[in-house]
């Protein structure tokens, strides 16, 4: 407009336009196109408008905390903790807060499928394949599966304990061998090396209880307990009771670990050792400590060169002569080993080294100290999920041809075991490939059938909880009407086995099997609740969200010479030729399979910010000797496979070691967990410690530039940590 | 400063030294651990979008509670990062948000002494976000929740929370210390003739919290949980960013001492 | 080029356009306006005055509003407990669409006549505990078949109520002319 417009006239324009505006937006009955559909049958207990509670059990992780989820009109809207269930006592990490993300998923298995080996289970589009079967014929095909139980085998997560019982009664009455459980989260957790570590000192294979809430004192040589280690929430309490519970004593903490994880940034001290040398470490601070004490030194302590570790480390010895001061002065101190420290050649001498110390601070069965863990109330014994060992072990029954039919639930081991183990090759020598998978995850993609068991909060089921000091078993039922069309696992079983012209399943359905094993509880003492007979004491079961004992069952473990054996803690062993040591770890946000919940993308990770996608963690040091900088994508280079990621130049890393973050790599899982990242499992080889446990941070990989850029999402900001420009 | 740059120092006139209000919280960075439940619970409370990777990475992520943390010392091996910190919109008593919004949208609650984000208000000049020196205000720089552009959101839209607004574009959000539930638990204790008790009822990220290191009460009452708390860690106590006087209803105990 | 538009304007036949333009958008924002005000239409013809001058209680369908914010709208099972006992169901051709419903299990997609938008959190609750009675502001159903608005509902409309009603405590008015009660 070359002219100039007078104050009238733009007022007068101005006017019109804005009450035409004005008028227009009033016009259309926009409000016509809302409907409101009543329930036709409304359950009896619910008020209209008003929300229903249900109490039931989150299956994000093996922790099997208590829920109370909150919903609406049939639709499920929010999740909180059970403020009665010992577990967690009415709290939830961030992975129980979005489970309803899971649930209401847009990529989901909708119903029963048949499918071709490797097509993918959704379009470009990211909309789901359609059900192509019924699920009569779906019970037709587990049946006719298992009219050969010997050729059959059961591959299972580490939540859904009842199917895991249902299996398990399943192999003792056919000849089904006995089910096997996996998840990428206990591979990180090292469950085996503890196990086997408790077994050797205490004479029990069981998971061991750090209670850490008591201590005063403790020292956690690469235990990420602050992250998704065993039990999340029972642990954050723990440690803030460590803190600030005794309104004395300010509980005071060492991490020992290569990286700065979440955990070690609540550190007081973190001592940033060499991968692999956490036992030693622990063997010079015990020796240390008898020394102060002026006592014989014991057997476990005698052959380690204090001086030779300082100077291995890298660090003092007044270091390591500080932390036994530290010590000597606390009431409880606590020794925690797992994480990376285990998962390595040497990690079950790291483990039994670390417990030995707390041998020395005479703490087993006391408060502050090491604990056994009570068995949950119908639990015959501690069954361990698998090792990797054990599951490299299996993977060579599938190359035999021993396995006609692997049925697979609740766990994705095509993307959670290492790609060189060769699980995805080892199918093309088993006959029928069965998912129970909710989700189309990599390892439903190469199945034959898809048999979709339902989302968590959609199922009934119990719960072994781990983490708490009583015994508990946590009970879960549905929320909602199943949103697809999806089956329990437990009734798709029970109703093929009356297909298969055997013995059929004494119970009708899933929840009268539940009752089965609740039976006993009846009539045992010291219970949160108790009823007269199965059918009330399952409603209270329900209503409760389990039933656990109300005194204590946490076992001390039994003295066994742990310190007067010696023990030798050898150099680990690293594969490969790099020059950097490297290690995984589980994202603390998105935890093992949090890929395909958008909210836990876009959380970000703690210590690094950084949402939606992987990074590998160098030292700034490092990066600048390589020439690389922030966002550059460089190649780690193993022995076994190779990975590109972005790099994120952070503060709290050895400058001979990068990290890298477990979860996301996928190539299926639905729309917020395909294409992102990388997953770092690939560049892992078959290298087992002692117990079994993969050695994760047992290899050593190359770095190499790529000349790519590819940037971060941070919400710390694009320039990173070491973006800004200091004045000189 | 700000005098060097020619600019007057930032001085607020009012009497007061302390925050008075009716709600406030009392955040202990000592337990904090950085798990980020709380973040989880607030989005799912308060139906707070997602955007994606490539606006979270332009810095339009919606958080209303975020997990801050800075580095102290970056050289290593004494590397020291501060203690996780989860800020959210302080509520302050001298809100610098509430003066300038032009259409009042962002004003003060009279009866629940709380800074409101009033929606259908909100024309988007994001004068509040800007003035906001915790930066706790999120804009809604697109339709993150329309169904039409992102049909993947039309599944997850179930677990949509009734009791509170789902935002459009254009319109400006913040932390309302969970409203709806200070509502609730209001209209319940009214139907039952009594006042509202300590600990009734909690915000979300409180709820959620493994650590109990956030905890929300009432402000005006010194019985009441939080007031109990910050006067037995007096010395670990503050207000973030206290020197702007901006006199927040958030107290933070200093972690790591 | 606006001197131009203007000058343009100032003739007859611009006059006679803008003239034409104004009552074309008025005739379609009068249309507009009146179409929302009319009550929709519902999937049954549900008759109110005849149920309420049989002596059915507001909060027998809509028992919602005595305890929360959603009075919220009758199951089948509600309609079905006396219509399966009424020998009318079977003849009445109005109430075979209901039967129709029951007996196949279909949700009843009522459309939601008394609505105010979504940034707006009305609860019943505290206003019927205030004593108001449902025909104050849904108005009289003996009158009706299907549910109408008897007024335009807004927000002038409710701070009207508001304030007469808090007119001699200040602490209520406050709290019932405060943003934050309604909208949040």
């Amino acid at each position: 407009m070359s002219e100039k417009i007078s104050r009238r006239d733009f007022l007068k324009l101005a006017s019109v336009g804005a009450a035409t505006t004005a008028v227009l937006t009033g016009c259309g009955p926009a409000s016509r196109y809302v409907q409101r559909e009543p329930y036709t049958k409304m359950p009896e207990y619910t008020y209209n408008g008003l929300s229903t509670y249900y109490a039931t059990t989150c299956r994000e992780c093996a922790a099997g905390c208590g829920l109370i989820v909150r919903t609406m009109q049939g639709r499920a809207i929010k999740v909180e903790g059970n403020p009665n269930h010992p577990v967690n006592l009415g709290k939830t990490c961030a992975r129980g807060q979005v489970t309803l993300q899971g649930l209401y998923n847009p990529n989901r298995v909708r119903g029963p499928l048949k499918h071709k080996r490797g097509e993918a289970l959704y379009n470009e589009k990211y909309e789901d394949v359609a059900s192509n079967m019924k699920w009569e014929d779906a019970f037709q095909v587990v049946a006719d599966a298992l009219k050969s139980p010997a050729e059959v085998a059961f591959l299972m997560g580490t939540t859904s304990d009842h199917l895991f019982d249902f299996i398990s009664d399943l192999a003792t009455v056919t000849g089904v061998p006995a089910p096997i459980r996996f998840g990428a989260a206990s591979m990180f957790e090292t469950r085996a090396t503890l196990s086997k570590a408790a077994e050797d000192l205490f004479g029990q294979a069981t998971m061991p209880f750090f209670d850490i809430g008591n201590a005063d004192l403790v020292l956690s040589f690469g235990a990420n307990f602050l992250e998704t280690w065993i039990s999340p929430v029972a642990y954050n309490r723990a440690y803030a009771k460590m803190r600030r519970g005794n309104p004395k004593v300010r509980g005071y903490f060492v991490q020992f670990e290569s990286r700065l994880s979440q955990t070690a940034a609540k550190a007081d001290e973190w001592i940033p050792v060499p991968p692999g040398s956490e036992g030693q470490v622990a063997l010079a601070i015990g020796r240390l400590v008898a020394e102060a004490k002026g006592v014989t030194i014991p057997g476990v302590f005698e052959s380690v060169d204090v001086k030779g570790v300082a100077s291995a480390i890298g660090a003092n010895v007044e270091t390591l002569e500080n932390i036994a001061q530290h010590i000597l002065a606390a009431a409880n101190p606590i020794a925690v080993p797992g994480g990376a420290a285990l998962g390595m050649s040497n990690g079950l001498s790291n483990a039994e080294a670390v417990l030995a110390l707390n041998a020395l601070f005479d703490n087993y069965g006391k408060p502050g100290g090491i604990f056994i863990s009570p068995l949950s109330p119908n639990e015959d014994a501690y069954h361990r999920p698998a090792s990797v060992q054990e599951m490299s072990d299996f993977i060579g029954q599938m190359k035999g041809g021993a396995i006609k039919t692997l049925f697979i639930h609740g766990v994705n081991p095509v993307f959670e075991l290492p790609k060189s183990l060769g699980f995805e090759a080892a199918l093309a020598n088993v006959g029928t490939v069965i998912s129970f998978a909710t989700f189309p995850d990599e390892t439903a993609v190469q199945a034959d059938y898809v048999f979709p068991d339902h989302h968590g909060l959609e199922s009934w089921g119990y719960q072994r909880a781990t983490g708490s000091t009583l015994s508990v078993l946590s009970g879960a039922q549905p929320v909602v009407v199943p949103f697809y069309d999806t089956r329990s696992t437990v009734d798709v079983l029970i109703a093929a086995m009356g297909l298969t012209g055997g013995q059929a399943s004494p119970f009708k359905d899933e929840v009268e099997f539940i009752q089965s094993k609740l039976a006993n509880l009846i009539s045992q003492a010291d219970g949160s609740f108790t009823a007269p007979e199965i059918n009330s004491f399952s409603a209270f079961f329900q209503q409760h969200g389990g039933w656990w004992k109300t005194t204590t069952d946490l076992a001390s473990p039994s003295a066994t010479d742990a310190l007067g054996t010696s023990l030798e803690v050898s150099a680990s062993e690293f594969a490969g030729q790099g020059e950097f040591f490297f290690v995984p770890f589980v994202s603390p946000t998105l935890g093992a399979s949090g890929a395909n919940i958008p909210w836990l993308q876009e959380l970000g990770d703690p210590n690094t910010t950084v949402m939606w996608n992987t990074w590998v963690e160098i030292n700034p040091h490092t990066a600048e000797e390589l020439g690389i900088e922030d966002d550059d994508v460089v190649r780690i280079v193993s022995e076994t496979g190779a990975v590109e990621a972005s790099v994120y130049k952070y503060p709290g890393i050895r400058p001979d070691t990068i990290a890298m973050p477990f979860g996301q790599g996928h190539t299926a899982y639905g729309i917020y967990a395909q294409g992102r990242g990388v997953n770092p499992a690939d560049v892992l080889g078959a290298h087992f410690n002692e117990a079994g446990d993969l050695a994760f941070a047992g290899i050593k990989v190359k770095v190499e530039k790529t000349g790519k850029k590819r940037e971060l999402a941070r919400m710390e900001g694009k320039l990173g940590v070491y973006g800004f420009i200091e004045e000189k | 400063m700000a005098t060097e740059l020619g600019m007057p120092a930032f001085t607020n006139q009012s009497q007061e030294e302390e925050p008075v209000g009716r709600w406030g919280m009392v955040i202990d960075q000592d337990l904090c651990t950085g798990c980020q439940a709380c973040v989880a619970a607030c989005s799912m409370e308060n139906n707070v979008p997602i955007v994606g990777e490539d606006d979270a990475s332009y810095g339009r992520y919606m958080h209303w509670i975020r997990i801050e943390r800075l580095w102290e010392n970056t050289e290593y091996p004494e590397v020291k990062m501060t203690q996780f910190q989860p800020m959210l919109c302080q509520q302050c008593h001298n809100a610098p948000c509430e003066p300038v919004c032009p259409v009042y949208a962002s004003v003060h609650s009279m009866s629940e002494d709380l800074n409101l984000q009033v929606y259908n208000r909100c024309v988007g000049t994001r004068y509040c976000g800007n003035n906001c020196p915790y930066q706790v205000r999120s804009f809604n720089w697109l339709d993150y929740q329309d169904e039409r552009i992102h049909p993947e959101l039309v599944s997850l839209h179930n677990h949509a929370n009734p009791d509170v607004t789902v935002r459009r574009r254009g319109v400006m959000e913040k932390c309302t210390f969970c409203i709806q539930r200070i509502h609730k638990a209001e209209d319940k204790a009214k139907s039952e003739g009594r006042e509202v008790e300590d600990g009734e009822f909690t915000t979300a990220c409180a709820q959620a919290c493994p650590a109990n290191a956030i905890t929300f009460g009432r402000l005006d009452d010194p019985e009441s949980g939080i007031n109990k708390l910050a006067a037995a860690n007096r010395s670990r106590a503050g207000h973030a960013l206290e020197e702007l006087r901006t006199l927040p209803r958030i107290t933070y105990l200093a972690g790591g001492v | 080029m606006i001197r131009n538009l203007f000058e343009w304007l100032y003739q007859p036949i611009g006059r006679v356009a803008v003239l034409i333009t104004a009552l074309t958008l008025f005739s379609l924002a009068a249309y507009g306006i009146y179409t929302v005000q009319q009550p929709p239409e519902q999937p049954i013809q549900f008759p109110h005055n005849l149920h309420v001058k049989l002596g059915v209680q507001c909060l027998y369908c809509h028992p919602g509003a005595l305890r929360g914010p959603s009075p919220g709208l009758p199951t089948l099972t509600k309609c079905w407990g006396c219509h399966q006992q009424i020998a009318k169901t079977d003849t009445s051709p109005k109430l075979a669409v209901l039967k129709d419903f029951v007996l196949n299990n279909k949700e009843i997609a009522w459309v939601p006549v008394a609505q105010v938008p979504d940034f707006v959190h009305f609860t019943h609750r505290p206003h019927i505990a205030a004593g108001l009675n449902c025909e104050r502001c849904h108005g009289d159903m003996t009158q009706v078949e299907i549910a109408r608005n008897p007024q335009v509902i807004n927000m002038g409309w409710c701070l009207k109520c508001h304030r007469s009603r808090a007119a001699n405590d200040p602490e209520k008015l406050t709290k019932l002319t405060d943003c934050g009660t309604c909208h949040y």
